[in-house]
């Protein structure tokens, strides 16, 4: 009996050890989680759902995607657990809401910054949109603004938040018209933020372009312009800012990919970094994220670190007056 | 009368088996300490994926009811709310428990969610129009006012002095506001890094009441007398359905207050049953009996609980605004099949709309079958030693809160604030209005900053709060709330001077 | 006795009360504590109140502890604490729990400790009642804890 045992724990202590002598060329070697900083149902939250739903096939990762939610002050409470307490040893991911945790981290408060993390790769870009009530007077940018400058500060519209996109198109907003206004953040995020513009207790909205698109579709709201450089493709109709005079340029787009905390082992980002592209732009993936209305936009690992240094950079400016 | 037409696609083999696989597993994760409908609802979706939308639907349509009703069945024999909207259950159904009838409370509790689950979702089928403007209704002051609603319960809430349960309100407030503030993004009483998260509703749920339980079998000790959990004496089903029957009262305030609440959005589900089970209790002429194991009470309760499922879909549908955190899941499952919710989505997709609706009538009736059955085993399950409880509450508690979001900051929170309610409640400070306070908070603060933001835009803070009919109506029921309360609590101690 | 086991909790409270309010008064920015300012002035109020009652007339409040309730629960609580701060990390989640589960279930079991029988029993509950949750929390609800069963 005593044999036995021993036999085993020798057994049990080789399989461990062999385990570790390899270092990370099994990785993974076991389910891997993502922390997502905004609640289930949330966009974020239902396109991971949707990008990782792959990642158990062999020619993805090998192993599930779990899906953990943080949620909490526009996403800092997730963003500071990911930078402070989360092991970094691969097995925990994090998705990232750009501008939202660079803006946060230049805002102060928060401890993490854009070197705090190591990106992945990137999969949605949701530009921020303008959004009025389906039966607003207001049906364009230019009648909005109008409005604002004949009752500076009285114009009311709701967003997600502050330091996240849509509190930042809504700043370039009001600085490329010269006009002070009234940004509501909205509690519950984005979809507080529409329900507010739904139900007439703003004037106003920014929101994703994903969730607007939506909204429009049921009939709800009408879209007066879109925070990027070119129109986009779920709505070809619908004009850019700068088409209608504001100059306002892409730095709110919502980005939203995967990273991981400084400190993972550089084996294992490599191999993320070359799997996890791959993964998102697989077919299933692609038809669910479209039929969602979620548009896709699949960045490499090099493509992110050159974005998220240019954003920071964008966000300084900007948020030097405040 | 078109959802008649879709009645036989929720008898396929592959929706019905949705159907029963639903109900049977929410009863069961809706009664284990912890396991939220949020949660239950959101592990479910990845299975729903490769589903077909309806039937995908009827699977998580079928958590959503069942594990509303299963958190009943641990509220009741354990004092463990199985989520928020159990919290009312506690007070009546477990003090019911306490003198033997547990298996009674259990039938009027499940036949009271029949009811009231049932009459939601009829509301759901044939005013879903009517409902959705009035879900729009309830802006940032109205909401707030709500709230404020919530808070005039706190004080008469199971506790038998009124300034300990406020107080024990004010520590919940409190707690609430621990953490990031949500919308500056402040730091608020983060004294020790295991609050920088805040303090997440469920673990804390899980604490104030399941350990206080587990160190009151503690405190009994080696002990050979009563050493049972609690006694169950038989209860025919026939006389739980003849007493619900009578209670038309708590089944009707219960039922309206519920589909009511539930209706609005980012308030409802949570504080439905209690505000039920608050104005059940002034209505009755037995006010007194209220918290020593009245049937009423569970009625009102129960039936507030399940009567929300249905209204709180409404906004959901027919706006595309999520009006609870389960209804957010559900939203994400109707989405990822390409199904956008907005006013024409019975027009659009009836195929996937009706039988989803249906099986929620049919979900309602299945539940309450199968929890009947479980009333019945109830029990196996009081003969089960203290000891083992103890211990079996203990672990569930601790596996309860590290799920919720994997964390150990949770389950330290949850030991802690626990143990401490333990202490407190032996000194007549009560745990459900400290919840309640806990729940209420970022309801009352949120909608008050995002109100004033607007209103300092508009006409100024005060014209926002204290005009508009809703507003108005909303004042004068807390209004007569409180004064109600005091005029009585002055009455009985009137009396208690005279004996 | 009485007064004085009364004054703790209601002592306690009143000063965590105070730190709040001195707290909420003193942060800044005031926006964010303009809610937390609200509350903790009722908080202190409702308190204070409460504290000097008690002083007052203590021994007529009910409730409170004997000497052999403390004595009965101080091992299963000190046992609760050790298990959830230290024992769940150190030996694994299951591993930890089934300790736990397993010495709760000693010690509170009225059984003749000298009987065989009664041992065994025990260790069936727990095993049994560890298989489900791992059923339960790993498999369906796939759960992960921070380290695995055993390691």
């Amino acid at each position: 009996m005593k044999k036995l045992l021993a036999g085993a724990a020798i057994a049990l202590a080789a399989l461990a050890s062999s385990a570790q002598a390899d270092g990370h060329a099994t990785y993974p070697e076991r389910p891997i989680m993502l922390m997502v900083s905004y609640g289930a149902g949330g966009a974020t939250d239902f396109q991971a759902r949707i990008v990782t739903m792959t990642a158990g096939n062999d020619d993805a990762l090998g192993m599930p995607v779990a899906i953990i939610n943080k949620p909490g002050a526009g996403g800092r409470v997730g963003w500071n657990w990911l930078a402070t307490a989360a092991d970094a040893d691969g097995y925990t991911l994090g998705a990232y809401n750009i501008p939202h945790f660079i803006a946060q981290s230049i805002q102060g408060g928060v401890e993490y910054s854009a070197d705090s993390f190591e990106p992945i790769a990137n999969w949605g870009a949701d530009p921020a949109v303008f959004v009025v009530a389906a039966d607003s007077e207001f049906n364009s940018m230019a009648d909005v603004i109008d409005w604002a400058k004949a009752n500076p500060g009285k114009l009311t519209f709701s967003g997600a938040g502050l330091f996240v996109g849509h509190h930042i198109a809504a700043l370039q907003i009001e600085k490329a018209a010269g006009v002070k206004m009234a940004y509501i953040p909205n509690k519950s995020g984005g979809s507080g933020a529409m329900k507010a513009v739904i139900a007439g207790e703003v004037m106003a909205g920014v929101n994703n372009l994903s969730d607007a698109f939506r909204a429009r579709e049921a009939g709800t709201i009408k879209i007066l312009g879109v925070a990027d450089l070119e129109r986009n493709s779920f709505m070809e109709d619908v004009p850019t800012m700068r088409e209608q005079g504001l100059d306002v340029d892409n730095a709110s787009v919502n980005f939203r990919g995967v990273m991981v905390p400084k400190g993972t082992p550089q084996a294992i980002i490599d191999k993320l970094a070359e799997t996890v592209p791959a993964m998102f732009a697989n077919r299933r993936v692609a038809g669910k994220m479209k039929a969602g209305g979620s548009p896709m936009h699949i960045m490499t690992r090099d493509e992110v670190l050159e974005m998220w240094a240019a954003r920071e950079v964008t966000l300084k400016d900007l948020l030097a007056g405040l | 009368m078109e959802f008649l037409y879709y009645f036989d696609d929720v008898f396929t083999l592959w929706a019905f088996g949705m159907l029963l696989l639903g109900t049977i597993f929410g009863l069961i994760l809706g009664a284990t300490p912890g396991l939220s409908p949020t949660m239950a609802v959101a592990l479910a979706i990845p299975f729903t994926f490769k589903m077909e939308p309806a039937h995908g639907l009827i699977l998580l349509g079928a958590l959503y009811t069942s594990t509303v009703a299963g958190g009943a069945v641990s509220a009741i024999l354990l004092k463990i709310p199985g989520a928020p909207a159990n919290i009312a259950t506690t007070l009546d159904g477990h003090a019911m428990a306490r003198n033997g009838d547990g298996k009674r409370a259990l039938q009027l509790s499940f036949l009271a969610s029949l009811f009231g689950g049932v009459a939601g979702v009829l509301l759901l089928i044939f005013a879903t129009p009517i409902l959705a403007k009035w879900a729009l209704v309830f802006g940032p002051s109205e909401s707030f006012w709500i709230a404020i609603l919530g808070v005039t319960v706190i004080g008469t809430l199971g506790s038998n002095s009124v300034i300990k349960g406020l107080l024990a309100g004010c520590i919940g407030l409190w707690i609430s506001t621990i953490g990031f503030d949500d919308i500056l993004g402040t730091q608020r009483f983060i004294f020790h890094s295991s609050l920088a998260g805040g303090i997440n509703i469920i673990p804390a749920l899980i604490g104030l009441f399941a350990i206080p339980q587990v160190i009151s079998m503690f405190a009994k000790g080696r002990t050979r007398d009563d050493l049972e959990v609690l006694s169950i004496k038989p209860h025919p089903l026939r006389k739980a359905i003849t007493e619900v029957g009578r209670r038309t009262r708590a089944l009707g305030i219960g039922t309206s207050v519920g589909a009511i609440i539930g209706l609005i959005p980012g308030v409802g589900g949570q504080i439905a049953g209690l505000v039920a089970y608050d104005q059940t209790r002034n209505f009755s002429p037995d006010r007194e009996k209220f918290g020593t194991g009245h049937s009423e009470g569970i009625i009102a309760a129960e039936s507030a609980n399940n009567s929300m499922v249905g209204p709180s879909l409404v906004p959901l549908l027919t706006l595309s605004i999520p009006g609870s955190p389960t209804a957010a899941v559900l939203l994400g499952g109707l989405i990822i099949h390409g199904i956008f919710p907005g006013p024409n989505i019975f027009r659009d997709y009836p195929e996937v709309v009706w039988p989803f609706i249906n099986s929620m009538l049919i979900g309602q009736i299945l539940m309450c079958v199968f929890g009947l059955m479980i009333a019945g085993l109830a029990a196996n399950v009081a003969r089960v030693p203290r000891a083992v409880m103890a211990a079996v509450v203990l672990a569930l508690a601790v596996f309860g809160s590290y799920s919720v979001q994997l964390s150990m900051d949770d389950v330290f929170v949850m030991l802690i604030l626990g143990a401490g309610m333990y202490f407190l409640a032996r000194y007549g400070y009560s745990a459900a209005p400290l919840v309640l306070g806990l729940i209420l908070g970022p309801i009352a603060e949120g909608n008050f900053v995002e109100g004033a933001m607007i209103a300092a835009a508009q006409n100024g803070v005060l014209p926002y709060f204290f005009t508009g009919t809703l507003n108005l109506v909303l004042i004068a029921i807390v209004l007569g709330s409180i004064v109600y309360s005091v005029w009585l609590e002055l009455k009985n101690r009137n009396q208690g001077r005279a004996l | 006795m009485h007064r004085f086991q009364h004054a703790i909790p209601a002592g306690l409270i009143a000063f965590v009360g105070l730190w709040v309010c001195f707290v909420s008064y003193t942060q800044t920015p005031a926006a964010a504590f303009a809610f937390p300012r609200l509350i903790s002035t009722v908080f202190v109020v409702l308190a204070l109140w409460t504290f000097f009652k008690v002083l007052r007339d203590g021994a007529a409040q009910d409730g409170g502890f004997n000497r052999q309730e403390i004595v009965n629960i101080a091992p299963g609580l000190a046992l609760a604490v050790v298990y959830v701060f230290w024992g769940a990390n150190f030996f694994g989640f299951y591993t930890g729990t089934a300790l736990a589960f397993f010495i709760l279930l000693t010690w509170y079991d009225p059984a003749d400790h000298r009987q065989l029988r009664s041992w065994v029993m025990r260790a069936i509950i727990t095993a049994g009642f560890i298989a489900v949750m791992y059923c339960l929390f790993a498999l369906i609800l796939n759960v992960y804890t921070p380290r695995e069963i055993w390691s």
